[in-house]
């Protein structure tokens, strides 16, 4: 079963919108609280003062997950480093997507990006996965250069056909541009997006900042489609 | 065999213990995870930013004037008893990664007594050595005051004192109210460090054996190679060593503890031991022991001037101003783990471990440290802070090594270290042997005043916990 990973700062008042949860609904969910610790503080001190509270924190979390359809489990971190930590957890639980949880009332659209990505069949997958039988549409996108529009259009019809063969509606946009910042504008009538980790080098990049950039710049949640050695190479 | 400490403090706390799975990149409890986060790199630049402060910048001058040239073997002694215990601590530093470092293998191996007394040691012993930092710092604003141009009207040694106190009540309120990671910078300043100095020793290498000629003064007073002075002095320099400890009060957030604990130990301590000895060869070329004598702590500046004119002596007043404050810096961030470690175990109460809510940080144990230093620092005492550091370590090192042998003596389950100190006990036991037969070489001030220390360490065991038992207790 597929496995998405929702990162939340538990003790500083993180939470999920309610849309995210009924979104995940299809797939199996780790909620991963993790506190974040300065580095004169060992994790291991701050645990014996906020253990209890953050247990209490994400055993509704879990709950509310549960609730809204699929399987759900937490864990718990106390770190200096939130990046490693969400990295080694969803290696862990081998998690296919991560969420960053951002605003939204119930998902109708999806945005989802497959611009230069290797891994368009892992997030064409998850889509599918995660849409299940659910009246949520599709926008695919895919950022390229002036050159290349003709030819780019052509290729995001053939994945389009490809979700509209598992029930999906599905429209395409192919942007001429700045790749994250195409996709910022196309967000506006979307409920949530989702895109692919890019190559391994430059994982930190969609990792740490830019999903989290992309989830406040577009107030909805962001869900990242891991990157697997395996499947692609 | 119980693997659980048993027994209350005075208060009725007994010592937080639970079972846990060490993995290479996090402590699993039953309900949470503690990340691993620190690398090799990371523990390197704690051991030898700890380090080099202090051998580098502050005991050339103090070392050379005692003996010359010969100070090049007190350090190389320092080198091989710190390597002789380095090899023991990080066998038991990848069988219990735990913070603490030394208090929680002697506490384990030992039981509560000695553990008693080396945890609050620790904690006593990194105040004096953050002190001896902080003076050192001082001496080095001072003279980084004067190059610059600025005169004050107050005696020099007041304003030392003064410089050394607001430093430390600085760094205090910096660790309680800063959630920035200075570890980063800390890496950063420690390679600017090392870069400085090898290109700065390669030069006064050159200077030294005739290639490029700097017009050093002819040395005069003779190099003293005899066996008692060249002890003392490493008794007095031993201060230079202490790092490698702190490095063992971080094994909990170390990432595969069982490599990078040996590796970061070890090779920090080869590569200062390395460095002092060029150091203290380059100095003791330049300066003979009655010039060296008349520098004092900033003895470097001097030589500085002397190889490369004033822009030699700016490069090593900046050197030496960033070595003393990482050295301090690092040394307060261990002092709150120390005190940590044994308030965990019931031996401190347990609110010097409180964590602080606004900003996430061990506002107690911080102050606990931060507070008796700025006292110590404002007497400026350089060589009895040095000396009583060193003391107070000695004592634990040479009890790690006891620790060491006592525990594979009667190898409990749960023993098992991923780094075995080849050729079985005769490692630790010379090591432990050199620790407490070095302290024999030091001044007897030092050597009363660490002896109080451990004294009233132990009336605290016996007036506060003399019922917790953690002797096999993992």
């Amino acid at each position: 079963m597929t496995r998405v990973l929702v990162p939340v700062k538990v003790l500083e008042g993180g939470t999920v919108s309610p849309g995210l949860m009924s979104l995940l609904g299809t797939v199996d969910v780790t909620v991963l609280g993790y506190h974040v610790l300065p580095e004169q503080t060992p994790p291991d001190q701050a645990r014996f003062q906020y253990e209890d509270r953050a247990v209490d924190a994400l055993e509704d979390l879990t709950q509310e997950f549960r609730a809204a359809g699929g399987a759900a489990d937490y864990r718990l971190v106390f770190t200096h480093d939130r990046e490693k930590t969400i990295e080694r957890v969803a290696d862990d639980v081998n998690a296919r997507a991560f969420a960053v949880s951002g605003i939204t009332g119930d998902v109708d659209r999806l945005l989802v990006s497959v611009t230069g990505d290797v891994a368009a069949d892992r997030i064409l997958g998850f889509v599918e996965e995660v849409v299940g039988d659910r009246e949520i549409d599709v926008t695919l996108f895919a950022a390229v250069k002036e050159a290349d529009a003709d030819g780019a259009a052509d290729e995001l019809e053939v994945k389009a056909e490809r979700l509209r063969g598992s029930g999906i509606a599905v429209e395409t946009q192919v942007a001429v541009g700045a790749p994250y910042k195409k996709l910022l504008d196309t967000v506006p009538g979307h409920d949530a997006v989702v895109v692919g980790e890019k190559a391994p080098s430059l994982r930190s990049l969609v990792f740490g900042d830019e999903a989290e950039k992309m989830a406040a710049a577009s107030v909805g949640p962001v869900l990242v489609v891991r990157h697997d050695e395996a499947l692609d190479g | 065999m119980s693997e659980e400490p048993t027994g209350t403090n005075i208060e009725g706390d007994s010592p937080k213990a639970e079972e846990v799975i060490e993995t290479d990149e996090a402590t699993v409890t039953e309900e949470s995870e503690l990340e691993r986060t620190l690398g090799l790199t990371g523990g390197l630049a704690i051991g030898i930013g700890t380090m080099i402060g202090a051998g580098i910048f502050v005991f050339p001058g103090l070392a050379g004037a005692e003996v010359g040239t010969a100070a090049t073997a007190s350090f190389a002694v320092g080198g091989v008893i710190a390597l002789l215990v380095a090899l023991p601590t990080s066998e038991l530093a990848t069988a219990m990664p735990k913070s603490g470092g030394g208090y929680y293998f002697i506490s384990r191996g030992l039981g509560t007594l000695a553990g008693t007394i080396v945890g609050l040691s620790l904690w006593l012993g990194l105040v004096f050595a953050t002190a001896f930092y902080l003076v050192g710092l001082g001496y080095y604003a001072l003279d980084g005051l004067a190059e610059i141009g600025v005169t004050v009207g107050a005696s020099p040694g007041i304003i030392v004192s003064a410089l050394a106190v607001v430093f430390g009540v600085a760094f205090t309120i910096l660790n309680i109210t800063g959630t920035e990671n200075a570890a980063k910078l800390q890496n950063g300043i420690v390679a600017l460090l090392l870069s400085m100095l090898v290109a700065f020793l390669g030069f006064g290498l050159l200077e030294a054996f005739g290639f490029v000629d700097a017009d050093t003064p002819a040395s005069e007073a003779a190099d003293v190679w005899e066996v008692v002075p060249v002890l003392s002095v490493a008794a007095l320099v031993f201060t230079s060593y202490l790092g490698f400890a702190q490095v063992a009060t971080v094994a909990g957030e170390m990432k595969k503890p069982g490599r990078n604990l040996p590796l970061a130990m070890i090779g920090s301590v080869v590569i200062v031991t390395f460095l002092y000895v060029i150091t203290i060869f380059v100095a003791t070329d330049v300066f003979d022991r009655q010039a060296l004598d008349d520098a004092g702590e900033t003895a470097m500046v001097e030589i500085g001037r002397q190889l490369l004119g004033t822009p030699g002596a700016l490069i090593i007043i900046l050197g030496g101003l960033l070595a003393t404050m990482s050295s301090a810096n690092a040394s307060i961030l261990s002092t709150s783990r120390a005190i940590y470690g044994v308030s965990k175990d019931a031996l401190l109460p347990q609110w010097a471990s409180r964590v602080n809510l606004k900003y996430g940080t061990p506002h107690v144990a911080l102050g606990m440290a931060g507070g008796p230093v700025v006292v110590l620092a404002a007497t400026r005492q350089v060589q009895l802070l040095a000396e009583v550091a060193s003391f107070l370590h000695l004592i634990m090192y040479g009890l790690i090594c006891v620790a060491l042998i006592a525990i594979r003596r009667d190898e409990p389950d749960w023993y098992d270290p991923d780094f075995r100190v080849p050729g079985g006990n005769a490692i630790p036991a010379v090591g432990a042997l050199a620790s407490f037969g070095l302290i024999g070489f030091m001044d007897r001030l030092s050597i009363a005043v660490g002896l109080v220390v451990i004294a009233a360490t132990a009336g605290w065991y016996f007036y506060y916990a003399g019922d917790v038992n953690l002797r096999g207790a993992l």
